[in-house]
């Protein structure tokens, strides 16, 4: 193990690399972590290492059965959200919000912040707003996760759809659609990143989802 | 892929390594989603319900867990980890957020709701057998801690607390509380290598 290197701050770099691992830093200190780490390489070098043993923490623990209806749940959850739209059976016609309108029709109500942490070693974070609930779009090494919270449970043959915008064209569908927990979270990955990516929504659709969207989205995540 | 030549027969996906899989599960093969649930559903609800200690939250972690490697298969990298260590990673991190969302007060002592079954089923397979005695390998490195060392990395690791929080609760300077989370992982890390090499 490398014990660390360089110096951040005026601290020897190494020292925040344990409770990074634990998940034992303040949200600031771990982002601030998060920007150093991408340059760092004593640092990337002690957190994979270190990472093996968090790792195997949760083999520690005595185990517990997998209640059955977990598992019928989460499979019955799959099932309905293909991942092929190719393979998805054949819908029937809705109505089609245009992107134009639909995005004016996302009536701002609740500004949440979107915390956008560059692989490169900067960073930014920015305000943006969702008609609903907050969210949260992290970017690590061109790989890009959007967090969202207290969304609401839709009904059932409902799903969140997400949606990329590149330029100012017409957005297009990722694939990728989900659901929300109980407490109204989720966390799913942006397919491809986000690369010439001008901005991520989420819009609420027919379960299986559509080729263009049908309500005004509740989330806009704009990155340019 | 598999699954296009008609060959996802259950026999044949549980005799493929996790990364096969999730090439398949990419495709949108249900059944090699349903080995890799299989595979590693019980040591995420088990630590999931470690840390909660609520079986409702546990599960809701899990469903969350699973359906985000369905759904963000696309962005699963075998260079930056096993499938194991993704899932077990989103289990850790929502059940940080849940135990947070609770406050400090309720999470020191996370006592089980006692609803969750305890597994006591032998191992079938040579696989979980391994699983069993690495579990055994990394428990007896976490007891063989001093004290110090494994109380801050089971608060912080466990219980969900951030160092500060723990500095506060032990009355300690949070340099120091670090320093023992940094002493503990690097010694359980040393164990551990040696062990299995």
């Amino acid at each position: 193990m490398s014990g660390g290197g360089g110096l951040r701050n005026g601290r020897e770099c190494g020292e925040d690399a344990a409770a990074y691992v634990l998940g034992s830093l303040e949200p600031a200190e771990a982002e601030a972590f998060r920007r150093h780490l991408a340059g760092c390489t004593a640092c990337q070098q002690d957190v994979a290492e270190l990472e093996q043993v968090t790792g195997s923490l949760a083999d520690a623990t005595v185990r517990y059965e997998v209640p059955r209806d977990l598992r019928r749940r989460v499979l019955s959850e799959v099932r309905a959200t293909p991942k092929a739209r190719a393979s998805r059976p054949a819908r029937v016609r809705r109505p089609v919000v245009a992107w134009g309108g639909a995005l004016a029709a996302a009536v701002v109500i609740v500004a949440v912040v979107l915390v956008v942490a560059l692989g490169s070693g900067g960073s930014s974070s920015r305000t943006i707003q969702a008609s609903t609930g907050s969210a949260e779009l992290k970017i690590a090494d061109g790989r890009a996760d959007l967090i969202v919270r207290s969304l609401p449970h839709l009904s059932a043959g409902r799903i969140y759809e997400m949606w990329v915008q590149r330029g100012n064209a017409t957005p297009t569908p990722t694939g990728t659609l989900f659901a929300v927990t109980s407490n109204g979270t989720a966390a799913v990955g942006v397919p491809g990143g986000v690369s010439g990516v001008s901005a991520v929504m989420v819009t609420q659709e027919p379960a299986g989802g559509t080729p263009a969207p049908t309500t005004a989205p509740v989330i806009v995540a704009r990155l340019t | 892929m598999l699954g296009s030549r008609g060959r996802s027969r259950p026999a044949d996906l549980k005799a493929l390594a996790d990364e096969e899989l999730m090439e398949l599960v990419h495709d949108g093969e249900v059944r090699a989603f349903e080995v890799v649930f299989d595979r590693h559903a019980t040591v995420a609800f088990s630590l999931a319900y470690r840390m909660c200690g609520r079986r409702a939250a546990a599960e809701d972690i899990v469903q969350e867990a699973f359906l985000s490697l369905w759904r963000s298969s696309r962005a699963y990298d075998p260079a930056r980890g096993s499938v194991r260590s993704w899932v077990l990673t989103v289990v850790h991190n929502r059940a940080i957020d849940a135990l947070r969302r609770q406050g400090p007060r309720d999470r020191r002592d996370v006592p089980d709701d006692g609803i969750a079954e305890r597994l006591s089923a032998p191992d079938r397979t040579d696989a979980e057998a391994e699983r069993r005695d690495e579990a055994r390998r990394v428990r007896t490195a976490l007891d063989e801690l001093p004290p110090d060392q494994r109380r801050v990395i089971e608060l912080a690791y466990f219980h969900g607390f951030t160092h500060s929080e723990i500095a506060k609760m032990l009355d300690l300077p949070p340099g120091t509380v670090k320093g023992r989370m940094r002493l503990g992982l690097t010694k359980m890390r040393n164990v551990l290598s040696e062990v299995s090499v």
